[in-house]
């Protein structure tokens, strides 16, 4: 790739339409998320085969007749070998078709697409709160330049950071559902904005802990901004507060954040699960818990699938807004 | 180490902060080992009534079929701390052995292949692999160190791998080659050493991680299952009985946070020793 | 001499705040003259404190913890040590220009260039936005860059560093300052691209009669380009000399520094470097900051304050007590 940067590198300084450059290096990177995210597919299969253990055999218990098992089997097509296996899998996943879930004779395409907008919301919903709160936190500390502040700072962030997040989801609905009866116990609808009513809480708790691992990356990259010579700049050119901070302190700094952003709105796929069988969210964590409890083999395989490539495709666009933000950024 | 030398230590920065999470860590390690050898009450035991509160005979009370709560707290700390040492050691040493390898490997088709497994891998949030990895392995404490044994080594080997390049750039390592040192010499005395110390670092953090991915399996019912003790199940197990009788909830609660916290504190604390503040 | 000064600088104190209550003080004992339209070079080791002079006259020593302590910084007529943030409003980017040093990246990188030479041209609110758009280029020309369309467009890290620091000089003369303080502005760059900036900034000086600061810790490189060579160590200005008269200086500091260029060494003859490490910073001894480097040090340099400028002509100022006896020992060695 490094050769592909060079050339690019080159051709902006002969004086190339920047908007050009923008569109190809964004197109080369797109193509590349699209061979990860295919690797990624091979990986997530090769794990799944290499867990030991028979998925029919395990779908009907022990005591289960062997024509039983080699029936299921040939319907789960593992009577062929892995790499046709695979072809096989890939072939569907084109079509759109990851094959029927054992338990409630559904296309597993159409469970996913049913619930995963419940987590994409709850998600969005962290990640929008924890930017609201973590910005201003992180300027604070990081222009404050006081080390009590910064000390008591990394402290509380570094305990939140480490508190477990369904222990803390218990205390919420403890305190805002029994208590207060601010949040309700269950339930979800999918229409906006009713659905907030469900999400807020879990959303709140998901942001404790998201709230610490931005504000804390914010402030080491504010704080490093801050002792660059372009501030300096800034300052002589008389520029207003508000332009200020945006264009002099938090822009220069915002690229290691967005991507690590982008990283753990992937991670989160992985929290949500705990989160959504908590506060008994119809996402696609709860129909995870509910697949793999039940050996439901075709669906746990798609579930894992789309994981992996909302993941790449998180990475790419958080990559692709670091670079918009901040021109340093390998793209 | 002197009294005066052991206050001047904890002068420097970061130094205080390590002590009280190493402290913290003790002192839990200590109940975990002392409360199974001597504490009267086992943690299947039906000893009382149901749902008697704190104090009294039972100092953290009794759940919801009468065992001792205390008891069943402090029996999960070899479970919980012992399980999550066995999940980030295997993957530590295999980790920080392959990247070794790897970062000073000339063959550059043996790293492409094995470094893009190592981010296929890594691309995958963990616990989402733990949980798609469990429906083939089957709920338990066990498949939980397979699952990490399986899938956490990339990420220490993508940290030794890195480390690695750079040490093997150094000059001292060049000068040792150059003198005909042995290969695996310079291996173990040399780059091993600077290369651990930087997953060790990482070890440390990972700890919490995977403390906090045990019991939140359990949680769901995906590794400890009832009635072992452990405190994700038992905080699972006494959730439905939250708002009566909160404790059976609240005590192995504060017992993870306690631990997972008194970890976060050394981590803490030895990046501001490294000045990183 | 002094009336007719654009910048007096006279005892000059700056101390940093270390913590609530510790204070150390950086610069003593700094002054300087500049005339308008005068290039004057300030030539030191790091730490000597000739950043921070330079910060003292940009008014950005606040962002370092740092603040004036004592004597005065006066900008025709106004005390910029005490000036307030509206007097710095008026002053900073219009009247004094800011070069920064090119190894820490000047140009902001999230900014393009022509909105960051328009950033430059705000100060100026009788501007309006296709003027100044116009103005923009025309000060991309004058810092002699090819093509100021395409690098108008272009983010800061798609040009070379030496161009970049031509987008720093345009920014700074953006509004014809009086003074422009260039703070090391070739630190990083090739020897050939550094010898251009200098160039440039000397057309500058010659085109607008703009007076320059040029920092440096290379004697060599700005006594070609300079009017006047300040130097300064251990927080203080020993020797103010016209460049042209460089060779007749009366500090063996500056004699030092000028001898430890290369070009002078005999052939395979040894390379004359300054004995010793210059003193920590804030740590200062009794008497002359010199003293135990010094090869002409005699018994009244070890004590007392540091020694003040002697007046030896309108362009001589030194800072040795023992300049007579300096000259007759060294003779024309030089």
């Amino acid at each position: 790739m490094n050769t592909v940067n060079e050339k690019v590198n080159k051709t902006a300084e002969k004086g190339v339409d920047n908007r050009k450059v923008f569109a190809y290096r964004v197109g080369i990177r797109f193509i590349r998320s699209i061979a990860v995210a295919f690797w990624v597919t091979v990986i997530a299969f090769t794990l799944i085969r290499l867990a030991p253990g028979d998925p029919a055999q395990a779908r009907l218990g022990a005591a289960a007749e062997p024509e039983a098992v080699e029936a299921l089997r040939k319907q789960l097509g593992l009577d062929v070998n892995p790499l046709e296996q695979f072809f096989n899998f890939f072939r569907g996943l084109i079509k759109g078709d990851m094959g029927i879930s054992l338990q409630f004779d559904r296309e597993v395409t159409d469970i996913i697409f049913t619930a995963l907008p419940v987590t994409l919301w709850l998600i969005g919903f962290s990640v929008l709160i924890s930017i609201f709160v973590a910005i201003p936190i992180a300027l604070f500390v990081a222009t404050s330049n006081n080390v009590l502040i910064a000390y008591i700072f990394r402290s509380t962030t570094a305990i939140s950071i480490a508190l477990p997040n369904f222990f803390i989801a218990l205390l919420g609905i403890l305190i805002f559902s029994i208590r207060y009866n601010w949040a309700p116990l269950l339930g979800y609808t999918p229409s906006f904005p009713e659905n907030l009513k469900y999400l807020w809480l879990p959303a709140l708790v998901n942001a404790t802990t998201l709230v610490a691992i931005l504000s804390r990356v914010l402030y080491s990259s504010i704080s490093d901004t801050l002792k660059e010579e372009f501030v300096e700049t800034g300052v002589i050119r008389g520029i207003k507060r508000p332009r200020f901070f945006w264009f002099y302190i938090l822009k220069p700094s915002l690229a290691p954040t967005v991507v690590l952003l982008s990283y753990i709105m992937g991670v989160m796929l992985g929290t949500t699960i705990i989160m959504e069988s908590i506060f008994a969210l119809p996402g696609i964590g709860t129909e995870l818990i509910t697949a793999v409890i039940s050996r439901d083999y075709p669906t746990v395989q798609g579930i894992t699938f789309i994981f992996g490539i909302i993941v790449v495709f998180f990475s790419f666009f958080g990559d692709l807004m670091a670079y918009w933000l901040d021109r340093r950024v390998k793209f | 180490m002197s009294i005066k030398k052991f206050r001047r230590w904890l002068d420097e920065p970061g130094n205080s902060v390590i002590f009280t999470g190493f402290s913290m860590f003790v002192a839990i390690v200590l109940a975990g080992i002392l409360v199974p050898l001597f504490y009267k009450y086992g943690p299947n035991d039906f000893v009382g009534m149901p749902f008697e509160r704190p104090g009294g005979e039972f100092l953290f009370g009794t759940d919801q079929l009468g065992r001792d709560i205390l008891s069943r707290t402090f029996h999960s700390v070899y479970r919980d701390l012992g399980v999550a040492f066995l999940g980030v050691s295997i993957p530590f040493v295999v980790g920080t052995f392959i990247g070794i390898i790897l970062g000073l490997s000339k063959s550059k088709k043996i790293i492409a292949v094995i470094s893009s497994v190592i981010d296929g891998i890594n691309a995958f949030p963990l616990l989402i692999l733990a949980v798609a990895l469990i429906a083939f392995l089957g709920p338990g404490l066990g498949s939980v160190v397979i699952i990490l044994a399986l899938t956490n080594w990339a990420r220490y080997a993508r940290i030794a791998r890195t480390k690695a390049v750079v040490v093997s750039q150094q000059n001292y390592i060049e000068a040792a080659y150059t003198l005909g040192y042995p290969r695996r010499r310079i291996i173990r005395k040399h780059v091993s050493p600077n290369v651990s110390s930087e997953t060790i670092a990482y070890a440390l953090s990972d700890f919490i991680l995977v403390i906090l991915l045990i019991a939140g399996l359990s949680f769901l019912g995906l590794a400890a299952t009832p009635p072992t003790a452990e405190w994700g199940a038992m905080i699972s197990e006494g959730r439905t009985y939250i708002i009566n009788a909160p404790w059976i909830t609240l005590f192995p609660g504060a017992a993870l946070c306690w631990s997972a916290i008194s970890l976060a504190f050394i981590v803490e604390g030895i990046s501001r020793r490294e000045g990183k503040v | 001499m002094s009336n007719s000064a654009l910048v007096d600088i006279d005892s000059l104190q700056i101390s940093v705040r270390l913590s609530r209550t510790r204070r150390l003080k950086i610069v003593d004992y700094a002054s300087m003259k500049i005339n308008p339209g005068e290039m004057i070079g300030l030539i030191g080791e790091s730490g000597s404190g000739k950043t921070m002079l330079c910060r003292a006259l940009i008014g950005t020593l606040r962002r370092r913890d740092a603040y004036i302590s004592g004597g005065s910084v006066m900008f025709d007529g106004m005390d910029l040590a005490t000036a307030k943030n509206d007097v710095w409003r008026q002053v900073r980017g219009k009247r004094i220009g800011y070069v920064p040093q090119s190894a820490l990246a000047g140009p902001n990188p999230v900014l393009t260039i022509e909105a960051q030479l328009l950033e430059s041209l705000g100060g100026d609110e009788t501007l309006s936005r296709a003027d100044a758009k116009k103005r923009a280029k025309e000060l991309l020309d004058i810092v002699q860059i090819r093509r100021p369309d395409i690098v108008m467009k272009q983010y800061p890290n798609q040009l070379s560093g030496g161009m970049k620091q031509r987008v720093m000089i345009a920014c700074a003369i953006a509004l014809q300052p009086e003074l422009i303080v260039a703070d090391e502005p070739t630190t990083g760059l090739d020897v050939t691209v550094q010898a251009e900036i200098m160039k440039l900034l000397k057309e500058i000086r010659d085109q607008f009669n703009t007076a320059i600061i040029l920092v440096s810790h290379d004697l060599p490189l700005i006594n070609d380009v300079c009017d006047q060579i300040t130097v300064m160590h251990a927080g203080a200005t020993v020797e103010n000399i016209a460049s042209a008269e460089i060779e007749k200086s009366k500090h063996p500091y500056t004699i030092a520094l000028y001898k430890s260029r290369i070009d002078l060494a005999p052939p395979r003859g040894e390379l004359i470097t300054i004995a010793g490490q210059p003193p920590a910073v804030g740590a200062w001894q009794t008497g002359c900051r010199f003293n135990q480097r010094c090869d002409f040090v005699t018994d009244a340099c070890l004590i007392g304050e540091h020694p003040k400028y002697i007046e030896l002509s309108a362009t001589h100022q030194t800072a040795c007590i023992n300049h007579a006896g300096i000259e007759a020992k060294i003779g024309s060695s030089l």
